[in-house]
């Protein structure tokens, strides 16, 4: 016997599944259908997905889908599902890309929720105000956290000097750095990572000098003579053998594993603090946190308090309210917090964060305090970045590996790194 | 088509009008002698038409506007490809690092592919389980384990340095040195020989044995036998093996990636034109650029193959 369908019943069948799909829709028209995205590694996937649980079991009818990459792959991944008319409702969105997805009208602006749908009431208002595009919120942040030292004691230590603190300068950092790569103590490590391709360190020094990355409105805040008294600085530490040379230094992919500290190469690296827990999880070692030394002993306000990664709400969302809901569930539920800890970073509601502080261990108190002791080291949050500041990232980087390998003179450096930058920003 | 051209038997050319219903008919006998085979190539037409020519022929389009990714794309005419030609350094530096690649991985590849094909082709025992050892690294291709080994191997105090100090030599990071950093990306390339390897073989296999014979009585040494008898008869294998390893060397991308971090540094030494392309596109929201970017690598790919195809008849013998 064979199987056979003629074209009119293929038609009615057709025609009764479209029907039967169709009814399907207002049976379960109340259910929402809620998809994140996020960048990061399994233990946040695992705190995440926790949290989606919990959501799911007060609201009944949610379905949640979450999705997770690399830092690397998670920025084309997002770009594709954006121009794809794909985005998922709630999105993983960093400081550095917040102006350029807000600027192409991919996020939602969110202020009219607040405050009753969404209560940032007992947020620090200058991390709030960080979320901020053109007077409109599109981003909330998931924590605190600032730019730090990370800081092998145990090298310290064993090498007989003393750990730097919050009022060391850079000529007395280098000195040390210098004396502990002479002392010897561990084969191949130097006493400091070089730091002059890294942008947040070399903000932090502008910062102290009274300059900046930018302007409020897109525009290179620093001039030649900084970059090149910068790059200058970081010669005589490589001469002088405070950090380690240009061809280790190439070896740091900007990541916790590659870290010069992590390699066993330096015994200070330049890293967030959001992410000390990791690196004492690497390195058998014992480590600390301190801030990034000072560029004299009087200057003061490198540092800010910076939101280390926002939840944004994708203006393509079918489902805008539930997914402002699960933000608001997700930055003010005390369970959820619980879960959360501080990964992401300090939470900003001071409530969450009294639940935080109760559980932590002894390695997760070291940002935490790190973070709250930094006193006149910290300043006023800068404007994001704009346009093109990604870019702008890579060219600090290559053109410090330029001077690094002596292809070019600190001076030139200088010059070149606020030409380019000037550049890239013009073209937007 | 209703009129056909038909040459009778004595050269004058009649012109038939088949009737409409006949062409009909044709038409569907053609058809249903065919559509299985259509029905059965349905997955590859979809596939190229949906995602190769279709997304082709869109990033066409794309090249001549300012496309961003999230907003949509306005025509800019050829500023994309005048930029390329003009004021675009890192283009140059990123053509630049491509040729080197190109220039120095396919032939050492090739000659090592040969070489161990020519050793593997001796009759040795346990032939399929060398070859499938050999064909290992290719297969590695680019996992992040080659990132960690790479730089197990070649940076400052990895095992080619611990080699080298042996016999007195302090290498540098070769792996994190802007002079050095591509030819170890030429080296990982070297050493995943595994497809031309396996083809050469193949080629090898195919040369008949009494030709060696006949030399061999001749008096002919190892190296004339190899010499006018091997390597002639196995140009088109030759032929075949550089024109796909030259476009795949044109189209690397994952071994600057993972090695470099997709940075493409230090100092853009591992840059490959890919990789520039790639950064442009998802990293700075440059989609439109990087079409053209892809464009005029398609054009320079093309050339190149092209030229090697018109330089073959003068160097591939084929035995017909």
């Amino acid at each position: 016997m064979t199987f056979s369908i003629n074209r009119r019943g293929f038609m009615a069948g057709g025609a009764s599944l479209l029907a039967l799909s169709g009814m399907g829709v207002p049976a379960f028209a109340e259910d929402a259908r809620l998809r994140l995205i996020w960048w990061g590694s399994q233990p946040r996937a695992d705190r995440t997905n926790k949290v989606s649980d919990l959501y799911k079991t007060k609201n009944p009818g949610v379905s949640i889908t979450g999705e997770f990459l690399g830092w690397g792959d998670y920025w084309p991944r997002l770009a594709t599902q954006v121009a794809g008319k794909n985005a998922p409702d709630v999105i993983q969105m960093d400081y550095r890309y917040i102006v350029e997805y807000a600027g192409r009208g991919a996020l939602a602006p969110l202020e009219s929720y607040m405050p009753s749908k969404l209560n940032l009431d007992d947020f620090d208002q200058a991390q709030v105000e960080g979320g901020s595009v053109n007077g409109h919120l599109y981003g909330v942040s998931l924590g605190a956290n600032s730019a730090a030292t990370v800081l092998n004691t145990t090298v310290f230590q064993e090498s007989g000097i003393d750990l730097p603190t919050q009022a060391t300068t850079w000529d007395e950092f280098g000195k040390m750095a210098a004396e502990l790569t002479k002392a010897g103590k561990r084969r191949g490590m130097f006493g400091t990572a070089d730091g002059s391709g890294n942008e947040p360190l070399f903000e932090n020094y502008l910062r102290q000098r009274g300059k900046a990355l930018y302007t409020a409105d897109g525009k290179i805040a620093f001039g030649v003579e900084e970059a090149s008294e910068w790059f200058d600085m970081w010669n005589k530490f490589r001469e002088s053998g405070a950090c380690v040379p240009a061809d280790v230094q190439a070896l740091d992919k900007n990541d916790i594993d590659t870290n010069t500290v992590t390699l066993g190469k330096s015994a200070a690296g330049y890293a967030h603090s959001n992410q000390f827990v990791a690196y004492q999880q690497m390195n058998k070692d014992k480590l600390a946190l301190t801030n990034y030394m000072r560029v004299a002993k009087d200057s003061k306000g490198g540092h800010y308090r910076k939101p280390s990664m926002f939840f944004s709400v994708s203006a393509q969302s079918k489902v805008l309210d539930q997914a402002v809901d699960y933000v608001n569930f997700f930055v003010k539920n005390p369970d959820a917090a619980a879960l959360l800890d501080v990964e992401r970073g300090i939470p900003e509601s001071k409530a969450m964060r009294d639940v935080v502080a109760t559980k932590l261990d002894a390695v997760g108190k070291i940002p935490l305090e790190y973070v709250g002791g930094l006193g006149d080291l910290a300043g006023k949050l800068p404007p994001p970045p704009p346009s093109g500041a990604g870019e702008a990232t890579d060219v600090l980087r290559n053109i410090s590996e330029q001077v690094g390998f002596a292809q070019l003179t600190p001076a030139d450096g200088g010059k070149q790194l606020v030409d380019e930058i000037t550049r890239i920003l013009a073209r937007g | 088509m209703n009129n056909a051209m038909r040459t009778t038997a004595d050269g004058a050319v009649t012109v038939e009008r088949y009737q409409g219903a006949v062409a009909d008919s044709r038409f569907r006998r053609l058809w249903n002698a065919n559509a299985p085979g259509y029905l059965f190539l349905l997955p590859w037409l979809v596939g190229f038409f949906g995602l190769t020519l279709g997304p082709a022929l869109i990033s066409l389009y794309l090249s001549f506007t300012d496309f961003d990714m999230l907003r949509s794309p306005g025509w800019v005419g050829t500023a994309n490809y005048v930029r390329i030609a003009t004021a675009d350094p890192k283009f140059a530096a990123a053509m630049k690092v491509t040729l080197t690649y190109v220039i120095f991985s396919v032939p050492f590849k090739l000659t090592f592919a040969l070489l161990v094909a020519m050793a593997l082709n001796r009759g040795i025992r346990g032939l399929p389980v060398y070859r499938a050892i050999f064909y290992l690294p290719s297969l590695l291709g680019g996992s992040v384990a080659i990132a960690v080994l790479w730089r197990q191997l070649f940076a400052g105090d990895g095992l080619v340095n611990a080699a080298l100090a042996q016999i007195g030599i302090q290498g540098p990071s070769w792996i994190s040195h802007p002079s050095y950093s591509i030819y170890t990306l030429v080296a990982l390339s070297v050493w995943q020989f595994g497809s031309p390897m396996i083809i050469f073989l193949a080629g090898l296999r195919q040369i008949p044995q009494d030709m060696y014979e006949a030399a061999s009585l001749d008096g002919a040494s190892k190296f004339r036998q190899f010499y006018k008898i091997t390597l002639p008869l196995l140009t088109p294998v030759i032929f075949f093996n550089a024109v796909v390893q030259t476009i795949d060397a044109f189209k690397a991308f994952t071994p600057a990636f993972i090695i470099s971090g997709g940075t493409g540094g230090p100092i853009n030494s591992t840059l490959f034109y890919t990789l520039y392309l790639y950064q442009e596109a998802f990293g700075n929201f440059r989609m439109g650029y990087a079409s053209a970017l892809a464009w005029i690598l398609v054009v320079i790919i093309a050339i190149f193959t092209a030229f090697s195809f018109l330089s073959s008849r003068y160097w591939v013998h084929y035995d017909d």
